[in-house]
């Protein structure tokens, strides 16, 4: 049995915190990590495992930096300039799928009055957190962004760790504007200052010069990814721009996003220039995908369905670069319009504005929309999307599944309906 | 030169044998797929060479489709229910635009434009919209699922049947018939469900005409005349509905050199 399967075995069998840091005490340590990392295909899959690990570590350690539990759409810039170690519940979520742990955590939280309406990426970490799998939070930070349920459930997390003082709501307006800007701006500073009276740290605004600067940084290496994958017709086996959530997020701002991104960028740039001397013809016959949302995080046959039959995703909607350069010198007013700049802020029209320039950027000839079962702020938008990517002649599948419960969907009425959307795309007009 | 097509359903395995010179059928068979899908396909299959008084090497390609279409392993290709119906429907009516199917484990609508499929929509989370919904209320009832389309064109009232569930379906059914509402009435109001359950499916893509059904529930008339009423168009059904997606992949094995 591999290390991964070992581990994944181990954790399955004994679902608890002791444990979880008994591991991540073995598995933190620099041979163990790096021969863990050499498991992966390519470097920037053993930098991504790495530094989630070196994340998770830092996070469950008794006598490190406080932790924060932070939703998926804040700027952690924020945090890091605090040094305050990120924990995120929703990518954790995605972590129990891929383990074989959510129907453990799902289960918990069930019993937990949790309803099943509910989105399971909160559901999921909710049971977790039920379970003490977690580590105890200091900070609690969640927004109004996109996402309804994780004002929520990120609330109840706090009550639970008898934190509710330390919870703090960032309610992002609806539209873009000045007086927007003013009011997030304000918010976000009062967290920071809140947060440094709390911690005893007096706060400095040069604490985040060198996160801005490394976000920065990070923007920029995310964009030459972008730029680049418009020429790209294939990719280096195992990639998948679904997997870059967490450094995509959570570690903006940090050294690692930039060490990351620049190899990805790297590894990307090498196999263009392989693709380039490759007969381009075989090139052609690829089916472009443009996916959009989130994918599932258990093993499914998905992605490898559409390798099989010629198709690659090209771009994914969720690694779309949508916020100006940061200012260090304003740094809560960049951060502020950070957030504003979402394409999940506001009308539907952002999104669609957003997906229609991608799906003309990266030439796409079919999108997917995986709709995942309670997460209304994508699923709503589903008709509107099709139809607006109909106008351009490019058919979109909304594949209805569930990110994180296996259970919730059958994987063959998954593979029928890729497969008929694969044979619709390679049909030959009559 | 022969193709053929193999259709593993969840209820019945339909087998054609198509004479492509001619683009006739030689030979079909319909048989329950029963626990071995495997086995059903292939004592199908045989039994169609068999009518059409071929063997094994006379066929120059087959493929299969339906739920079990991964499992044959003489199939030289398969390919998904819904390019199949969409081509087995096209073959009979050539200018079509909509293929509604409802077979015993899904219902499906499928678009189509030039002869092509450009969109589908499937039901397949549970059984309520399928043929197994109307097997099951039938088995509720103690009534032949064949009594059904009669019933439905003899009964001008209805009874509503709202739990979308089959299990909770049929519990209603049986506290309706135990209140001693008319049996036919719950019936009427069965098949009106399931139509709506369709019709619904068929706007989401958008309605065009003409409109064909396949599949097994195609032969119950009522179902037919339920659907027809709701939509407001005549819909076109093959002599042989059930085996539409078998021939659909008759054709298309017609591609494989």
């Amino acid at each position: 049995m591999g290390i991964k399967n070992r581990l994944k075995t181990g954790i399955q069998k004994n679902l608890n915190q002791k444990y979880i840091k008994r591991l991540l005490g073995i598995i933190a340590t620099k041979p163990v990590l790096y021969a863990y990392g050499s498991t992966f295909p390519t470097i920037s899959d053993k930098y991504l495992n790495i530094f989630t690990i070196e994340s998770l570590k830092k996070a469950y350690s008794d006598n490190s930096h406080p932790v924060g539990y932070g939703s998926l759409f804040l700027p952690y810039e924020m945090f890091h300039a605090l040094g305050i170690t990120p924990f995120l519940p929703e990518v954790m979520a995605g972590f129990t799928a891929g383990l074989g742990l959510a129907p453990q955590t799902l289960k918990e939280a069930s019993s937990n009055w949790y309803s099943q309406d509910l989105c399971t990426f909160h559901r999921s970490a909710s049971g977790a957190s039920e379970l003490d799998v977690f580590p105890r939070p200091d900070f609690i930070i969640t927004t109004n962004l996109a996402c309804d349920a994780a004002q929520k459930s990120f609330y109840i997390h706090s009550v639970k760790y008898d934190i509710e003082k330390n919870f703090y709501l960032i309610d992002v307006p609806y539209r873009y504007s000045k007086e927007s800007i003013r009011y997030l701006t304000a918010q976000i500073k009062n967290i920071c200052m809140d947060i440094c009276s709390k911690t005893g740290k007096k706060f400095d605004i040069s604490m985040f010069k060198e996160v801005i600067d490394l976000s920065n940084e990070f923007r920029k290496w995310a964009i030459e990814v972008s730029i680049l994958r418009k020429t790209l017709a294939n990719y280096p086996p195992y990639y998948n721009g679904l997997n870059f959530i967490l450094p995509f997020h959570g570690l903006a701002g940090t050294r690692e996003a930039v060490i990351l991104y620049k190899q990805i960028y790297k590894e990307l740039k090498k196999y263009s220039s392989k693709e380039k001397k490759e007969n381009s013809n075989k090139n052609k016959q690829v089916k472009r995908i443009l996916w959009l949302h989130l994918k599932p995080y258990y093993r499914n046959e998905i992605f490898d369905i559409l390798d099989r039959e010629n198709c690659r995703v090209v771009f994914e909607e969720i690694n779309h670069v949508y916020w100006p350069e940061l200012d260090y010198e304003k740094p809560f007013e960049s951060l502020a319009k950070k957030m504003l700049s979402h394409f999940l802020v506001g009308s539907i029209d952002n999104r669609i504005n957003v997906i229609l320039k991608a799906a003309r950027d990266y030439r796409a000839d079919g999108a997917i929309l995986f709709s995942h079962w309670g997460c209304r702020q994508s699923n709503g938008g589903a008709r509107i999307i099709k139809d607006s990517l109909k106008k351009l002649n490019i058919p979109t599948l909304v594949l209805d599944g569930d990110c994180v419960d296996q259970n919730n969907s059958s994987q063959g009425q998954v593979k029928t309906r890729l497969q008929g959307f694969i044979e619709i795309l390679n049909s030959e007009p009559k | 030169m022969y193709t053929c097509g193999i259709d593993v359903g969840s209820v019945s395995t339909e087998v054609v044998i198509l004479d492509s010179k001619y683009n006739k059928i030689a030979s079909y068979v319909i048989a329950p797929t029963g626990s071995d899908s495997k086995n059903a396909a292939r004592e199908a299959f045989d039994s169609s060479l068999k009518q059409a008084g071929l063997t094994d090497n006379d066929v120059k390609a087959i493929v299969a489709t339906g739920y079990g279409r991964i499992n044959i392993p003489f199939a030289d290709k398969n390919i998904t229910e819904i390019s199949c119906h969409a081509r087995g429907a096209i073959s009979l009516f050539p200018d079509l635009k909509t293929v509604i199917d409802i077979g015993g484990q899904d219902s499906k609508v499928i678009k189509l434009e030039g002869g092509n499929p450009i969109d589908f929509l499937m039901n397949d989370k549970c059984a309520a919209g399928t043929g197994r919904f109307l097997e099951v209320m039938a088995r509720a009832m103690e009534i032949n699922l064949e009594e059904f389309a009669p019933i439905f064109i003899k009964t001008t009232d209805k009874v509503d049947i709202t739990s979308t569930c089959t299990v909770f379906a049929e519990s209603e059914i049986v506290s309706l018939i135990g209140q001693g509402v008319d049996k036919n009435k719950i019936i009427k109001g069965l098949i009106y469900s399931i139509a709506d359950r369709i019709t619904s499916m068929i706007e989401r893509l958008g309605l065009e005409e003409p409109v064909c059904m396949t599949g097994g529930v195609a032969k119950n008339m009522g179902m037919v005349k339920a659907l027809e009423e709701k939509l407001g168009v005549k819909i076109n059904i093959p002599d042989e509905p059930q085996i539409t997606g078998a021939l659909g992949a008759a054709y298309l094995a017609q591609n494989i050199h």
